[in-house]
């Protein structure tokens, strides 16, 4: 087989294993999408009280829609109505006949439903259960609740992201909860070795909070060693303790149009130099060595500017790659969609929704040869595996399903 | 050395226990390997004689050269030998090292280990169980993948660099390396979904990462935006979500607050008019919180941020979270080496030193599984501290072929 794979005979490292999948938004929703793209069977539990929620199957806004899809790819859905009491059984059934069961709630819903983890290692001993709050479910702020945004907040990622002479600008958007999703999806693969070695399942209690904090770096050790006054400000795109300059982004021609350069060796500045064509200033022992080039910086940096303003970002990166030197166009989302590189490696996929309509969605960022990986379909509608799920899982009757559905278990 | 150089791993058994790693990665894939010895393998790093390049990235101890925290902090639970693999000598060592372990993890330019004879085909060959990944910045194929990066051009060329910041400040660089981070973190759901196919089927495979990729699957919103509104998402600093989800200055920092229910919102301007700041925020027009992103927003932003002002962190928190609402304050380092939530949980973790200096506060893992946690069972090696036990031990090299490699 081919390095890429062959998407006929593909191999799925997760075929085989059922996941009962309560997360909604975006950390747990991205995170089970990870397992589903290697065969899992992810049934993903909707409610009719959350449509319109983001990612959620009544999306309001077209970047909700591609969230839809883009993290519930490949997915199974049914609609349970936990308020009934029908519905709740059929959760729990389901649990029973599943490998693993993921919420993202706070801490007092899957209780109220009696589907925390003691309730269903009752009636499935192995599973391995995936919690994903905001703060963990032990230590006093247990009950807090958090989005993404408060997580950046709270654990510095806001104060310390930005220029030290504006606001701090923090994180675009919700790295926390890309964070959290690929941290649940690790801790669940990590319990799937550790139950095939040992055939015990486990409780993983996962804060986002943590999460996101295990990404600071040295700076708890720094603080710890050095006394507080040690930890990082704000470094702007610079490194915060040194080394690089040029490091940064560079205006360009065109409209908020801009290129990533970083340059840390003098070999590397001497190819710069080179491919800039020797400018006066270039040339000046002011930025001969790098301790010199990091101590001038910012003066390097209009300097830098003042060529980069000449030239598109496109040729930039083009000159300065083929001169061996780190550069980049800072792309934004168009740039990605014609980007030759991702599109060469298939990054983007068309698939198709439940209605045969084409959507476009990010392909898992790594390419394993023997086991790609296989996403075919987009996000399901709402409750459309009900029937599969139903019949074929838990072996229910039409009477029983008229039962349930009387009982709005499915509303 | 920082404390214990091991301590007798008592606790329950992890779930990478057993696998032995190779790590020959870079700041792109060092994150990775400690992830991977966090949670029990045996990851032996791989320096070159006279010690990896990365001992030289600071922080250091004291603010000198000399003691590396980024060593030290990406290196916990990891072994070292000294290997010059661009020697036939060395890189026979790590043929047979790597044909001994279950994971060879690597950073280098696409080729670079195929031309040492290292590459995943030939080791395969005597290995077919093997788990081999490379992070590069672009992946082994396409157009660039000879292109150099940092971790600003990852950052950069995968699309989270150009929304990160405001509109009037170029765009901006998140705090740490978190594109290398990212292409980690991937790097480790590849490898145990690698290591699960293994212990199913026996078979091992290759994994190819590109750090672009890593980055551009990671950024929520930027090609989901474009794809789907034919608009590329722009900088809006810490106001995202239009006011709904926004930062604030308030009286001593800043502070996050989220109106993501209309119960937040009709909290938030009650309290505004209790302060007498709320202008007419409580007439009827603005009852629906979508308000916040129509065309009244500027005259709302305004003033919400003016309120904020009057509060600080710990009230807005306080208040916030009474009422159930994500609300909280943008910490402070210092805070976060305080915070009692985190060491309530052993997320942090003290090491006494063994040298009389401070004891040195470790972050713990991105998760908790309760049956088999992470542990800190070594703090980061010296360079070569294992090159007897592990070229010896594993290989078998009598102690003269060990001198004779020292010399």
């Amino acid at each position: 087989m081919g390095l890429n794979g062959d998407s006929h005979q593909t191999t799925l490292a997760l075929r085989g294993i059922r996941v009962l999948d309560f997360t909604w938004i975006h950390a747990g929703p991205s995170g089970t999408r990870i397992l589903s793209d290697q065969g899992a069977e992810v049934i993903k539990v909707e409610s009719n009280n959350a449509l319109s929620v983001v990612g959620g199957p009544a999306s309001a806004t077209a970047r909700g829609l591609g969230q839809r899809h883009n993290w519930n790819a490949g997915k199974l859905s049914i609609s349970l109505n936990m308020k009934t009491p029908q519905a709740i059984d059929i959760a729990k059934r389901l649990a029973a006949v599943s490998d693993v069961v993921a919420e993202n709630f706070s801490g007092r819903v899957m209780p109220s439903w009696g589907l925390d983890y003691d309730s269903i290692r009752a009636v499935n001993p192995s599973i391995i259960m995936l919690s994903m709050s905001g703060f963990g479910r032990t230590g006093p702020w247990k009950d807090r609740v958090s989005y993404g945004q408060t997580l950046q907040a709270w654990s510095g990622f806001t104060q310390l992201t930005g220029f030290p002479d504006t606001d701090p600008s923090g994180p675009a958007s919700a790295y926390s909860d890309a964070v959290g999703g690929m941290a649940g999806a690790q801790a669940v693969l990590l319990a799937l070795i550790h139950r095939a070695k040992t055939g015990r399942g486990q409780w993983l209690d996962v804060s986002q909070f943590e999460s996101l904090s295990s990404l600071l770096e040295t700076l708890v050790l720094d603080m710890s060693a050095n006394g507080p006054a040690a930890a990082s400000t704000r470094a702007g795109n610079g490194l915060p303790h040194g080394g690089g300059a040029p490091h940064g982004a560079y205006r360009c021609l065109g409209e908020d149009r801009w290129v990533a350069i970083s340059i840390f060796s003098d070999e590397e500045w001497r190819a710069f130099v080179d491919a800039i064509g020797h400018p006066q200033w270039a040339e000046e022992q002011r930025f001969a060595t790098s301790d010199e080039r990091w101590r001038n910086s910012d003066t390097l940096d209009s300097l830098v500017d003042s060529w980069t303003i000449q030239h598109t970002a496109e040729d930039v990166m083009g000159r300065l790659q083929a001169a061996g030197v780190a550069a980049g166009v800072v792309q934004t989302g168009a740039d990605l969609s014609r980007d030759p590189q991702l599109k060469e490696r298939g990054f983007f996929r068309r698939v198709q929704d439940h209605q045969g309509e084409y959507r476009t969605i990010e392909s898992a960022p790594y390419k394993l040869s023997r086991t790609p990986g296989s996403v075919t379909k987009g996000a399901p509608a709402f409750g459309a595996d009900l029937t599969y799920v139903l019949r074929e899982l838990l072996g229910m009757s039409d009477d029983e399903l008229a039962d349930c559905a009387i009982a709005g278990a499915f509303d | 050395m920082t404390g214990p150089a091991e301590q007798p791993n008592s606790g329950p058994p992890q779930p990478l226990g057993g696998y032995r790693v190779l790590d020959l990665a870079g700041p792109m894939g060092v994150y990775c390997g400690k992830l991977m010895a966090d949670m029990g393998a045996d990851v032996i790093k791989v320096e070159p004689p006279g010690g990896d390049p990365m001992r030289g990235i600071g922080p250091f101890v004291d603010g000198r050269p000399g003691r590396s925290l980024y060593w030290l902090h990406f290196n916990t639970n990891k072994r070292s030998v000294t290997l010059d693999i661009g020697s036939p000598k060395g890189a026979a060592l790590l043929r047979k090292l790597a044909l001994a372990s279950d994971v060879l993890l690597e950073t280098c330019q696409p080729g670079y280990m195929d031309s040492l004879g290292l590459g995943y085909e030939s080791l395969a060959a005597d290995s077919p169980g093997l788990v081999y990944a490379s992070i590069t910045p672009f992946g082994q194929t396409g157009p660039y993948r000879d292109f150099k990066a940092s971790d600003l051009v990852g950052f950069a060329m995968g699309g989270y660099m150009y929304v990160t910041g405001w509109p009037h400040t170029p765009p901006t660089r998140l705090w740490g390396s978190q594109a290398y981070h990212t292409a980690s973190n991937r790097a480790y759901i590849a490898i145990l979904l690698a290591l699960y196919h293994r212990m199913m089927t026996g078979e091992g495979q290759y994994i190819d990462i590109s750090m672009q990729e890593a980055v551009a699957a990671t950024t929520e919103h930027v090609n989901t935006t474009y794809n789907y509104t034919g608009e590329p998402a722009v900088r809006c600093g810490f106001r995202h979500g239009g006011q709904f989800i926004a930062t604030w200055q308030c009286s001593d920092g800043y502070a996050s607050i989220t109106t993501n229910t209309q119960q937040a919102w009709d909290d938030l301007r009650a309290w505004m008019d209790r302060d007498g700041m709320a202008g007419d925020l409580m007439d009827a027009k603005y009852n629906d919180r979508f308000i916040l992103r129509g065309e009244h927003s500027d005259y709302i932003e305004d003033l919400i941020q003016q309120w904020a002002l009057l509060h600080t962190r710990q009230e807005i928190t306080d208040f916030g979270q009474s009422s159930h609402h994500p609300w909280g304050p943008a910490a402070t380092p210092d805070e976060i080496l305080d915070n009692e939530q985190l060491w309530s949980r052993e997320f942090l973790k003290a090491v006494e030193s063994s040298d009389g200096g401070p004891s040195m506060v470790y972050p713990g893992a991105p998760y908790r599984l309760t049956e088999s946690p992470w542990q800190l069972r070594r703090t980061a090696p010296t360079p070569g501290e294992h090159n007897a036990e592990v070229l010896s031990g594993i290989l078998g090299l009598s102690s003269q072929e060990l001198e004779s490699l020292s010399a």
